[in-house]
Parts: structure tokens; C-alpha cells; sequence
């Protein structure tokens, strides 16, 4: 089982390695598929054992060609004698490191086919998934808002993003550049079309890394070009500050006015690194990045007994690139003490105080890798190794030194034992039933994090601890207290509680966390993209209350309730201004007092990253605010040019499409503290719903949550997902990443909506690839698979669905979603359109369900089947579900498992 | 030409790096714990952490994705332990551990959590229950055992006293020596003794049985270091002595008595028994006023009293500032010091060969800290006034013995008391802190009592955090309140909390010499980026 487990991500990676552009770099080769490495071991093993067991270790460093041909030569008689003897343990590891890989990125606008056709092509020369972010102005545009390009433009694959954007991944060109492979995409354009510009960033999803044009997004303007002449200076009101070389086409990359100087400076650099290849009325331009990649690399272990000198042999071998140096050292016993062996070494071998012994490898005769052959005597059970490459990188085996078991009285058996624990340890829990294991599994996180900390001296590198190790530790601490807290209780104080020692303690309310509110919220969203027509929302809502109640809904999410410019709310003006589409102020606090009457808690949809100014400056820009809070430019980041912000840079995204606030200004945050807290005062909110929060950082989440303590929190952290060639990953960690990320930065103060959960869900019921619902850890793949307490699952809002229909679920599968996400943990969220259609009552009763088996957000989760037309999982060891056409019954153990739903393609079954 | 780079997602160290913060794990190097820092200050640092990734360069030809800088590895304060106290009834009076499991259980908790140890009672009554001299070990061997094998440290608390809370009384054979010769208990004006620990006037008198009590003491400490002594050292390290009732240095001048809800009074002072007044008589004649050797202050107040309520503590004219009064009060705190001085040094010469830290723990007798005599601080054995500091002996001699004081009440906060009360935790806690610094005497904090008040955690940080630097913290303790969804969620935010600075400073320290951590771009702002 455990070899498995840390081999599969390899030959996973292997596969796709293949396929895809993910492990070229420069410096590196393609490594060999792992299957040809695997099966070259023993070949190998014994030309060079042959070698070991004559007079090769004697010679030191200088033989190693004399010897290589001895070897060949004498090699054929002993060969099937040493096939023969047992391979003691062999084992193909994988390595992971980073390298800093250069490459450029170029932009090229050339002419289509006819007249009135262009072609903006975006390209990278570096391996990665590149995603361009990107959307157009258009002639009329005053401000600096993106908009989206018409659907005609947009390449196949591109996502749109909110209304602003379009994401579309870059392709693996069949051509070369210079020898090299490249990603590009190529946009079509109609020089026909009003478009004035297109703007882009440059995403790695890899790597989550977002490339600009010089702190500015990239501007590629069209009116002027596509009119004839390139030079495009003047050519536009708004323009007329681009600084640099006037009439060159390297100009053509523009950045707003607002850093003028900085590009002045910059512009003799420039001349310097591009390469200009001027086309006829196009243009092309290079820029020079660096980028750290990850690269995957194996090292293949292999021990058997020589039979001559009844050494033990360790033949090891690496596709690492460059000089490889195993650091390695042997052991008695299972302590994994570091020694020194007694000499005969390998060639090229030095002692490192006196602690180890470092050899450099050897280079293959043949194509790529090194390798290494170590002979030990007997004593010994087990190898050491770590391996170091040139630059003081070294590389372990998941953040252990590599141990090899040796000895011929004892079987491989050891070292899978030994590896089932660090499997155990990232979380896979799924198949421990009893309390024993559970108790293993404690005790390898706790030698987890023993070894983690306390030893210095091998060098340990704490970068493959992973998150849901982490994860899985905090849950795990979780479970412990609740277990230890349920026992002394029953095992009531052996002692009366007379003694308080200090008078008037006061005893500290229930501990509720707004990430998670009690941890059995349900939430339904009370709203839809078209609420704001009645004009009288309030009123229609206020009336369902008692409907949602006994529906069993917990928290309610209301539409954004301020003076906005635009009717459905979120885009707000004068914050303290409560009158909206939706009803006045009164109606809110009428409809909050309901609800709160019928027990359900309201979340304010609270707009914090933007705010539409009511004034123009002295530029006749918008950017002067007005109510009772009237900031100015102060209060606008610098790094929109389109509203000419005196404020600090953003720090996060820009939403383009109104002044983005600057929230490192302690004035601003002053006010919308204060704003946040009169709005729960006054109106009654118990918490928020945070739009648009990769607008900010989310400490600034964390600033404002500790000052309204709100009962629960939850932020739209939406970006897009991993694709390759138009098609979603079945991995989708840097997604969930980047949710967790923003979470971690309010340190956990606010939960996130499980975007990466809805697109799995899409991606998974549509094409009917069920297999997508088990991560490589057969762990919920979404947010909810990480963090669960933190995530707010969800299937559909009033962006993806409603009228928009940005992202919609797919149609007619809507119960299947919610039979996944409300058994399953994280804190599910439904969807109003939902709620008041046809489904209600199958919501209804999973809801019931989730509540009678008490399913909280920390359930623990079991995924039991995941193929391509079915997933099946069991909650909490009481709860089985299953969605997807294929079939399923759960298994009769300790439970007894009888049907309670059932609906197109879904199953709920209860224990009894 | 250059390309920047924004909102870059982390290096995967740095991820890990966010994570530990999240879960608060502790790592600990060279024995050194935890960097106490405001909660403040990590704040500004993720921000720096999160921003860490735009570095955009003039000269840049090529734009960089965030490499890690080298940077060196640099300790600049000294760390804080963190032990959590166990049940006091972890071992029962019949020598089993009690809610094994549940310990267990919590014992890993705390593991993952990332304190340094627990803080384990261990009772004279229980060890040496039946007969002097008899000791059984096993019920604290079997819970040392289990503390090791989770990896966690542990301080022992020696403890000579019993306690009404735990239902843990003195050893069987010390009763029945108590029941004929009572006057080896405190005993106050009145004539009630205190029956939970030996008056400090039989220190060095053989009424045990032959012996004396520091004897009986010392034999304690040896069969516990030869019992333990595969512990001592490794996962033991540290060693309470107690030094009175409740283990700290103090007489019982409440007696125990309940004082809920209301101001507590003054106290008595407890010089009422045979052996004290002898002492008292003889100290009388030997300074030459035999007759202020007859007995204590007549115009002391009574236990729940407030100081005015007779004359010998008012604030003006009040008798403890007459020549009586100061020559009482020195007698009566110089008899605390010199108990405390035999005890610790009893447990320097037993322990001081091992690698352990002892410590005695002097308590924090706030009450009345506003007045101009502190009234409860003088009674209990403390002769800290508006005119002289009572704590630079007990420092001093502290220091002379190489013992860490333990300083209880490290949550209080003067806005949390009542008001009528005149008392000042805050203050108080502030002097004895600075007395132990000016003798080099390093302090460990405790917190007050097992129910944390709003604010608590608040306070303790607030401490912590200070100018001086505690060495270890103690928390009381563990038990169902402890591990309930009220308390423990706040318990595991504030272990977090205080690791947030140190997470950071210990991935500085992944490497032996240098570490990779990203350039932190802070500013005030939090958010500035650094352009060319």
C-alpha cells in the first residue's frame, strides 16, 4: 500500500510529463518515463555490483571508465546468477525541487487572414499553466474598466470572470522558438469593432504567480494600429501622457500616466533587452522572465546481496541533472543513528565530519543520470541517504532522510511500515475504523512533528510538510479535546466545585468562531439577480421567513443593503445611505427582526474592496466621495490610473470597474470599522457575506472581523480554476491554495466560499468523470477537503446562476450537487432560486437529514468510491451518500445502512 | 524591459510556513521555546509575507518570481515554556491515575498543539501516605511514563501541603501526629489551626516522629530523585518545591476560609502556635522587649475585616508604623524567608546536580496593594509597605539558591478587581518581577485559577510580551473546563498567538547556518511594493 502511495504521484506526474510541458526547463533533459528507470535496475545493478565486489571501491576516484569497461567485458557469466538472487528492496523515489528557469514572455499583433482581420498573439516560453487574464476597452470607454470582449473573440477554453474578464489558457504551440517549445494564444481581431484596447495579465496557475507589464497591466492598443500608421501617440484623449520613445512600436506597451517618471527611467533599459523583429504594421516584443518551476525528479533504490563477497549492495540511481552528491551513512538499528562505515568507500567518497560520508555519482554511460553503488558489510539494517545537489539544494524523502532497509533478515515489509506511517500522517485516515489506529495515526503526527522540530543535524527541509498535514493536525487537536473534554466530564471532578479562588470570575461566553459560526450553520442565500426589481424585496423576503425557518436554514445572506450605482447593490456609494432597491432602511431592520424572531441569524453582503465616488476631482475624475463618509483620493489606490488613487498600491486585485479602496489607509479602515458596527448595531446584522475579497489583503479581513465580531464570516474569494488544453485538472490544488491562503491571511476569521468545490462538482457531473470527487489523498478535492470548517460550499449564487449565469451549474444536476454538499462537511450554502423551485422539498429533506445525524462542518469524511459514473462517500459513520448514474451500495459492517433518499442519480442512506 | 510579478501565491515553504502559523506549532531548537512578541507585530509580518512577493528591480533586465534571500540566523530573545498544569487529582490517593485516558487523550493534544510540557502535583499525601518513610511511587511513575512518551516535558511540583480542593490531605501518620501535638499546624488568634500544612516554626524541630519536618522533607526529595532518576534531566525538567499552603511562600493568613464574591479582608496573622510563640518570646528577649514577646499585634483586624476596621493597618497613624509594629513585621517575614531559605536549599543540594530548573513559587497577594500597609501582604508574611520593600529578601535569597520564581496571577488585571478592594495585581506583580531582576532571579508565570477570566489570556500576553522575559509559563490546569468548547478554543488561540513570532523565527532557522525566508516588504502601509 504505502509504496503506492509515494510512487502513484510520480508516475502521475510521469504521465502528464509526457503530455505536458511541466518538467522542461533548460537546465534538465526530459527524464526518462519512470517505468524505463524501474526496469533498468537491475541490469545496471549488476554491471556496477560486479564492479563493487572486485577491486572497484580500492581504486578511488580515478578508474571509473577502466572500470566501467571491465565491467562490460566480464559482465555475461555471472549475469543470470545475479538475476537470480533476490532484489532485497527496490524502490523508485520521487524528488522534488525548484529551479529558477529564464524564459520571455512575447507579444506579437500581426494581420490575420484579410483585410480587417488582426491577430494578437501572447506567449511564454516557460513551461507552466499559463493563463492570460484579460478584456478590452472600448473606444468610448471614459474610465478604465475592462470589459468583456465579444464572444467572438474569445479563443475556445476562456472562462469569463465576473463581467470584466476573460481567462484563457495558453496552448503548447506546435512550433518552436529557437528550439525551444512555447505556450501561446492567439486572439482574433476585427479591426472593424469598436475595440480600443486589449489588457492583460499574465497568470501561472502553477505557481499562482501573476506577471505585469511593469506594475501595470499589459495595454495593447488597436484603434491606432489597425488605423495604418503604429504611432499611436496622441491618437487618444486619456493617451496623451505614455511616456517613452514616441512612434516606436516597442511603445506599444503602455502603462498609465500615473508612474510616468519610473517609466522614463526605465526606458534606456529597455532598449537593451528587446529584440525587436518589427513586422510590417504589427509589431512583436519580447520580455525576459525568470520563474522558479518545480521539477520532478526519482531516485531509484535497489539493494540486493552480492553473492560473492556477501556484501550488501545499494545500487542508486538519479535522472537529477548536474553533480550529485549522496550524503549518506549506514545504521545498526531502527534509531536511524547516522554512522560511518568502514572504508572500502565508493570512488569519488569523502568523510564529512566524521559524520557522514559524502560521494558524488556517477554519469551513466548512456543518455541522462548518475549513479551509485555503495557495498556494505552486513551489520548493518539500514541506509542512509540524503541527496545534494550543486547549489546547496538538498533533497529527503518527504522531509526524512531516505532510509533503506539492508539487511537480508529483514524484509522490504520494514520500510512500507515505516512509510504507511507518513502516509498516515498526510491525512489519509480513510481507511482506520478502529481506535487503535487512530491512535497510531495520532502518534505519526506527533513523530511528524517530532522529527519536524527537533532535529537539527540532518538536514531537514520542512518544505514537504504539506497542507493537509497541517490540516489534518488542527482537526486532529480538535477531536482530541473534544474526546479528553467528554471524558473528564463523565468521570465528574473528584473534587466539589466550591473552589473559586478569586472572586467575581466571570465565565466567558460560548466560543464562536465567525469562521465557522457554531459549526452546524446551514445558510441560504436570500436573494437572486433580479430581487431588486420589485423594489419591495424586503417586504416578499420577510414574508418566506418562517418557511426558511422550518426548512431548517440557520443563517440567511441578504442583498448588499446600501446607496448603490448599480440596482442589484454592489456597487456601492454612500455606505451609510440603507435605502435600496431593496426597501429602506426600516423595511431591513423590520426583515432582520423577523428573522431573527424565527431564529435564523442575517449576514450583511457588505462591498468593501470598491465604492463608486459621487464627486469628480479637479481632472474631472471620479474619485470624490460623498455621505457621511467623504473620503478623497486618499482613499483610492494609486494603482488604478482610470481614478487616479493618491492612495497606496492595491493589495490584491483590481475590480475595474470603480474606485477600489485603499484599505492601508487606518483612516479608511477607521470608517468602515465603524460603518461595520453601526450596521450590526443598528440594523442587526450578526455577521457578513465579503464581496470581491481578492481586492485586499485579508488581514485587513481579520482588522475588521475583530472589530465587528461577527457570529459568522464568509468572503468571495473567486478565481479561476486549472485548465490544460480547455480541459479542468483533476488537480486542483493551487486553486484550493489560494482560497486557503486568503483564509489563513484573516487568520482563519472568516470562511470562504468552496469555489473550487462548484467547479469540480462541473467538471465531475457534466462529463460524468465522478473520479474527480477523490483528490490524490482520496480526500474531498474542493476547499472543503482541506479546511472544511472553513469552507462555505455552495453550487450556485447570483453571478453563476440567476439571470447571469456566469458559471451555472449544470442544468438538471442541481440535486446531485446538494446531495454532495449538504452531507458532506464545510458549511453548505443554498441557493434561493433553489430553495423556491422544484427541489425544495428534496433540499428540505437532506437538510433534515443533515440535521438529525448532526453533521456539523468538521464531519469526517470517508470517500469509499470515486470512478467515472459514480462517487460514494460516508460521512461520520453515519451518514452514506452516493451521486452519479453508476452503481453503489454501502457496505454492511457495524452499521447497518438502510436508504432514506433517493433522487435522479443521488442516494442517502442513514446507519441504524 | 521587465515584467513584474503580483500577488504572488507563496513558495511552498512559506505556505507551510502560513500553516504552522494557523495550527501554532511549536518547534522547538536548542530547548528554546517560544519568541513572545505582541500580537501586533506578527500581524505586520504576514503582511510582509504576503506582499513578500513583488520584487521588481531597476537594473532588471528580467523580473525575478520572489527568490528566497538568504538570511542569517539570529536569536534575539530568549523563549517562554509553556507548560499546562495536570489535574491535581492525576493521581489518586489510593496511587492510580485517575481519567487515564482522558490525560492520554489530552496529552497528545497539548503535544499537537505544540507546549513544551505539562505540570505534574505530586502529593506528600499520596507518595508517603501510610507510614513515614514508605513511599510508593508507581501512580507518578506510570503518568511520568506516559508524559515521556509523548514527547512532552515535564515540571514536577513537589507538594508538602494537602489541599481542601483536591480532597488530597497530608500523609495519614502526619494527622495522627497532628491530632496529638496540634501545635505543629499554623494556628491563629483564636486557636484554629490550619490543618493543610506544618507550621514553619517545626521546621527544625524532631516532632515527626523523631524527626524534623525538613528532614522528613529531604528524605522525600531523594526517594523521589532516585526513583525518577531516568527521568530527571531528560523529560523532567524542572522541580517545584513546595514552600506552604497551596506550595507557595506564604503563611495561611486566610486560613482557607471562603472569601466569594466579596472583598476579602485583611487576614490574620498566623504566630498562635507553641512553636512560634516560643520563637516570638525568645526573639522578645533576645532584642529586649520581652514584652512585645508575648504575642501577636492586639489590634490586628479580624480575618474578612478591611484595615481600618482596627488600628494596627490604618494607613495613618495605624500601629504596624510603630517601633512595635516594625519589630512584629520583621520578625514574622524574616521567619518566611528563613523557610524558605532551608527548603530550597534542601532542594538545591538534592536537585542541583541534575539538569533541572527549581523553582518555589511566591504568591501574589494583591489585596489592599493601595493601601499604605498592605494589610493581606503582611499578614501572609510579607512586610511590604509604602515604606519598604518586602520582596528584595526573598528575591535575594532566591538568587542565592539559583531557584526561579513562580509568579501566579499573571491573568489578573487591576480593571478586573473590585474596586472597594484597593488592589493592584498589575502593580505588585510589577515589583516582584523587578526585584527578581535586579537579584538575576528568573521568573515563571502562572495564571491565577482555573477559570480564565474575560481578558485573561489578554493579560498574560500583555505580560509575556513585556520588557522582562519570563522564562516558562505555567498554565492551571488541566481538567473538563479546560478541554470544554468555552474555554479551549480561546486556550488554543492563545498558544497560537504567542507562537505566531516565533513559527517565523524558527523556519529562519531550517538551515544550519543560513535559512530562506522571502523578503518581507513591510511598511506601514502594509502594502507598498518596491518599483523600479
Amino acid at each position: 500500500m504505502s509504496s503506492a502511495v509515494s510512487t502513484e504521484p510520480l508516475l502521475h506526474r510521469g504521465f502528464r510529463q509526457i503530455s505536458g510541458p511541466r518538467f522542461r526547463s533548460r537546465t534538465l533533459g526530459r527524464p526518462p518515463p519512470p517505468a524505463a528507470s524501474l526496469s533498468c535496475a537491475p541490469k545496471s545493478l549488476f554491471r556496477h555490483a560486479r564492479r563493487s565486489c572486485g577491486s572497484g571501491p580500492r581504486r578511488g576516484g580515478g578508474g571509473a571508465a577502466a572500470l566501467r569497461a571491465r565491467a562490460s567485458s566480464s559482465g555475461a557469466a555471472v549475469l543470470e546468477a545475479l538475476e537470480s538472487t533476490d532484489v532485497l528492496f527496490e524502490e523508485a523515489f520521487p524528488l522534488q525541487r525548484t529551479e529558477a528557469v529564464e524564459g520571455k514572455i512575447f507579444v506579437r499583433l500581426d494581420r490575420g487572414k484579410g483585410d480587417q482581420n488582426w491577430q494578437l498573439t501572447v506567449g511564454c516560453t516557460l513551461p507552466g499553466k499559463w493563463i492570460l487574464h484579460w478584456g478590452i476597452s472600448h473606444v468610448d470607454d471614459v474610465g478604465s474598466e475592462w470589459d468583456q470582449p465579444p464572444a467572438e473573440m474569445r479563443p475556445p477554453g476562456s472562462i469569463p470572470i465576473k463581467d470584466y474578464a476573460i481567462e484563457t489558457p495558453l496552448q503548447k504551440s506546435s512550433m518552436t522558438m529557437d528550439g525551444d517549445e512555447f505556450y501561446e494564444v492567439n486572439i482574433s481581431i476585427e479591426s472593424n469593432s469598436d475595440i480600443a484596447a486589449i489588457n492583460f495579465v499574465l497568470k501561472d496557475e502553477e505557481s499562482g504567480s501573476w506577471y505585469q507589464h511593469r506594475g501595470r497591466d499589459f495595454k495593447v492598443p488597436l484603434m491606432d494600429s489597425l488605423r495604418g500608421d503604429s504611432n499611436i501617440v496622441g491618437a487618444k484623449r486619456g493617451f496623451d501622457l505614455w511616456p517613452g520613445t514616441l512612434g516606436q512600436l516597442s511603445n506599444i506597451l503602455l502603462k498609465g500616466k500615473a508612474s510616468e517618471y519610473k517609466d522614463k527611467e526605465a526606458s534606456s533599459d529597455l532598449e537593451v533587452s528587446k529584440q525587436k523583429v518589427q513586422c510590417l504594421e504589427g509589431f512583436y516584443e519580447e520580455l525576459a522572465i525568470v520563474k522558479a518551476i518545480s521539477i520532478q525528479n526519482s531516485v531509484n533504490v535497489s539493494v540486493k546481496i552480492c553473492p560473492k563477497t556477501a556484501k550488501t549492495l545499494v545500487y542508486l540511481e538519479t535522472d537529477l541533472p548536474g553533480d550529485v552528491i549522496v550524503h549518506w551513512g549506514v545504521c545498526r538499528d531502527d534509531s536511524k543513528k547516522w554512522e560511518i562505515p568502514a572504508a572500502p568507500y565508493p570512488p569519488e567518497t569523502k568523510i564529512f565530519k566524521n559524520k557522514a560520508l559524502r560521494t558524488l555519482l556517477q554519469s551513466k554511460e548512456k543518455g541522462n543520470g548518475f549513479w551509485g553503488l555503495f557495498a556494505l558489510d552486513e551489520e548493518f539494517v539500514g541506509f542512509l541517504f540524503v541527496l545534494k545537489l550543486k547549489e546547496d539544494v538538498w533533497l529527503n524523502c518527504m522531509g526524512e532522510d531516505f532510509y533503506i532497509p539492508v539487511s537480508s533478515t529483514r524484509s522490504p515489509s520494514l520500510l512500507r511500515q515505516k512509510e504507511s506511517d507518513s502516509t498516515e500522517i498526510s491525512g489519509k485516515t480513510a481507511e482506520t475504523n478502529t481506535e487503535v489506529s487512530s491512535t497510531a495515526y495520532t502518534d505519526g503526527i506527533i513523530n511528524e512533528i517530532r522529527n519536524l522540530v527537533s532535529d537539527i543535524s540532518s538536514e531537514k527541509s520542512r518544505k514537504m510538510k504539506t497542507k493537509e498535514a497541517q490540516e489534518s493536525i488542527l482537526q486532529e487537536i480538535e477531536k482530541l479535546a473534544a474526546e479528553a473534554y467528554s471524558i473528564f466530564r463523565s468521570s465528574l471532578p473528584t473534587f466539589s466545585e466550591e473552589a473559586v479562588l478569586e472572586p467575581e470570575v466571570p465565565v466567558p461566553p460560548p466560543h464562536i468562531c465567525s469562521g465557522t459560526g457554531t459549526g452546524f450553520e446551514i445558510l441560504c442565500q436570500g436573494f437572486n439577480w433580479e430581487s431588486h426589481k420589485s423594489g419591495r424585496w424586503y417586504h416578499e423576503l420577510k414574508e418566506k421567513a418562517s418557511q426558511l425557518a422550518s426548512l431548517g436554514f440557520t443563517v440567511l445572506w441578504l442583498p448588499p443593503p446600501t446607496d448603490s450605482v448599480s440596482p442589484e447593490g454592489y456597487m456601492p456609494r454612500d455606505l451609510y445611505n440603507l435605502n435600496s432597491r431593496y426597501g429602506n432602511i426600516e423595511e431591513l431592520k423590520d426583515l432582520v427582526k423577523k428573522f431573527h424572531e424565527v431564529n435564523i441569524r442575517v449576514l450583511g453582503d457588505v462591498v468593501l474592496n470598491h465604492r463608486c465616488a459621487q464627486h469628480k476631482n479637479q481632472n474631472g475624475i471620479w474619485n470624490i466621495f460623498g455621505g457621511r463618509l467623504n473620503w478623497d483620493d486618499r482613499a483610492v489606490v494609486a494603482d488604478d490610473p482610470h481614478f487616479q488613487g493618491r492612495g497606496n498600491k492595491s493589495s490584491g486585485d483590481n475590480f475595474h470597474a470603480a474606485p477600489n479602496i485603499d484599505h492601508s489607509q487606518d483612516f479608511v479602515r477607521k470608517d468602515l470599522k465603524e460603518w461595520l458596527c453601526w450596521l450590526r448595531s443598528e440594523i442587526g446584522y450578526d455577521g457578513w457575506r465579503l464581496d470581491f475579497v481578492r481586492g485586499f489583503w485579508g488581514g485587513y479581513v481579520k482588522d475588521y472581523l475583530d472589530a465587528s465580531e461577527p457570529y459568522f464570516a464568509v468572503g468571495e474569494y473567486w478565481d479561476s480554476l486549472s485548465y490544460t488544453y480547455g480541459e479542468m485538472d483533476h488537480n486542483q490544488d493551487a486553486h484550493r491554495q489560494r482560497i486557503i491562503d486568503w483564509i489563513n491571511a484573516t487568520n482563519g476569521t472568516a470562511g470562504a466560499f468552496d469555489v473550487t468545490t462548484k467547479g469540480i462538482l462541473h467538471a465531475a457531473l457534466e462529463r460524468r468523470e465522478y473520479w474527480r470527487l477523490s483528490d490524490q489523498k482520496g480526500k474531498p478535492p474542493g476547499v472543503v477537503g482541506w479546511w472544511p470548517s472553513r469552507a462555505v460550499t455552495f453550487i450556485e449564487n447570483h453571478d453563476t446562476g440567476s439571470t447571469q449565469g456566469h458559471w451555472r451549474f449544470p442544468s438538471g444536476k442541481e440535486m446531485q450537487g446538494y446531495a454532495y454538499i449538504l452531507t458532506h462537511p464545510g458549511t453548505p450554502a443554498v441557493f434561493y432560486d433553489h430553495v423556491f423551485s422544484h427541489y425544495q422539498s428534496e433540499i428540505a429533506s437532506l437538510i433534515s437529514l443533515r440535521n438529525r445525524n448532526k453533521i456539523h462542518c468538521r464531519s469526517t469524511i470517508k470517500v469509499t468510491k470515486a470512478e467515472r459514473d459514480v462517487y460514494a462517500a460516508i460521512i461520520d459513520e453515519k451518514v452514506a451518500m452516493k451521486i452519479g448514474p453508476g452503481y453503489y451500495e454501502p457496505q454492511s459492517g457495524p452499521q447497518k445502512w438502510s436508504a432514506v433518499l433517493e433522487g435522479r442519480d443521488y442516494k442517502v442512506w442513514e446507519a441504524s | 524591459m521587465e515584467v513584474s510579478v503580483i500577488g504572488s501565491s507563496q513558495a511552498k515553504i512559506l505556505k507551510t510556513d502560513l500553516a504552522c502559523r494557523e495550527l501554532g506549532l511549536l518547534s522547538f531548537k536548542n530547548g528554546s521555546g517560544v519568541f513572545w512578541r505582541k500580537s501586533k507585530i506578527s500581524f505586520g509580518q504576514s503582511s510582509g509575507l504576503r506582499n513578500s512577493g513583488v520584487r521588481l528591480t531597476l537594473k532588471a533586465v528580467q523580473t525575478e518570481a520572489i527568490r528566497p534571500q538568504k538570511i542569517s540566523r539570529r536569536q534575539s530573545r530568549h523563549g517562554v515554556r509553556l507548560y499546562v498544569g495536570l489535574p491535581l487529582d492525576a493521581v489518586s490517593s489510593c496511587n492510580v491515575v485517575n481519567h487515564a485516558k482522558a490525560i492520554a487523550v489530552g496529552l497528545k493534544a497539548l503535544k499537537l498543539l505544540g507546549v513544551e510540557g505539562v505540570e505534574l502535583p505530586i502529593w506528600w499525601g499520596i507518595v508517603e501516605k501510610e507510614a513515614m518513610g514508605k513511599y510508593d511511587w508507581s501512580g507518578y511513575l506510570a503518568l511520568v511514563e506516559m508524559v515521556h512518551k509523548v514527547g512532552l516535558k515535564l515540571h514536577v511540583s513537589l507538594c508538602f501541603h494537602g489541599s481542601k480542593h483536591a480532597k488530597i490531605p497530608l500523609p495519614e501518620w502526619v494527622i495522627k501526629i497532628g491530632e496529638q501535638n496540634p501545635s505543629i499546624f499554623f494556628t491563629d488568634r483564636a486557636g484554629q489551626q490550619y490543618k493543610e500544612c506544618l507550621s514553619l516554626a517545626v521546621d527544625e524541630i524532631p516532632v515527626l516522629e523523631g524527626k524534623t519536618p525538613v528532614e522528613v522533607y529531604n528524605d522525600f526529595c531523594e526517594s523521589f530523585k532516585s526513583s525518577f532518576s531516568s527521568f530527571i534531566g531528560s523529560t523532567i525538567n524542572g522541580i517545584s518545591m513546595g514552600l506552604g499552603p497551596d506550595s507557595e511562600l506564604r503563611y495561611p493568613s486566610h486560613q482557607g476560609l471562603s472569601r466569594s464574591g466579596k472583598v476579602p479582608g485583611v487576614g490574620e496573622f498566623q504566630c498562635y502556635d507553641k512553636s512560634m510563640l516560643a520563637l516570638l518570646k525568645e526573639h522578645g528577649e533576645t532584642t529586649g522587649n520581652p514584652l512585645w514577646g508575648l504575642g501577636g499585634p492586639h489590634d490586628a483586624p479580624a480575618y474578612d475585616a478591611s484595615p481600618s476596621s482596627n488600628s494596627f493597618f490604618k494607613d495613618h497613624g495605624g500601629s504596624w508604623e510603630s517601633p512595635y509594629g516594625d519589630y512584629f513585621l520583621s520578625w514574622y517575614s524574616n521567619l518566611l524567608v528563613r523557610h524558605a531559605d532551608r527548603l530550597l536549599s534542601l532542594a538545591s543540594s538534592a536537585f542541583g546536580d541534575s539538569e533541572v530548573a527549581i523553582c518555589g513559587k511566591v504568591p501574589l497577594v494583591h489585596q489592599w496593594y493601595k493601601t499604605r500597609s498592605h494589610p493581606a501582604e503582611l499578614t501572609a508574611g510579607f512586610y511590604n509597605t509604602q515604606n519598604r520593600d518586602g520582596y528584595e529578601a526573598i528575591a535575594e535569597m532566591f538568587a542565592r539558591h539559583s531557584c526561579k520564581m513562580i509568579l501566579p496571577g499573571m491573568d489578573l488585571s487591576d480593571e478586573g478587581q473590585l474596586q472597594e478592594g484597593l488592589s493592584s495585581p498589575e502593580q505588585l506583580l510589577g515589583q516582584i518581577w523587578s526585584a527578581c531582576k535586579k537579584h538575576g532571579v528568573e521568573v515563571s508565570g502562572e495564571n491565577s485559577s482555573d477559570t480564565i477570566a474575560r481578558g485573561g489570556f489578554e493579560q498574560i500576553r500583555k505580560h509575556l510580551s513585556g520588557e522582562d522575559v519570563a522564562h516558562s509559563f505555567f498554565y492551571q490546569r488541566m481538567g473538563a473546563y479546560f478541554f470544554s468548547p468555552e474555554h479551549f478554543p480561546s486556550f488554543t488561540q492563545f498558544v497560537r498567538s504567542m507562537k505566531q513570532p516565533q513559527m517565523h523565527a524558527d523556519d529562519l532557522l531550517s538551515d544550519e547556518e543560513e535559512a530562506e525566508e522571502p523578503v518581507a516588504v513591510t511598511s506601514e502601509s502594509g502594502i507598498q511594493m518596491q518599483t523600479a
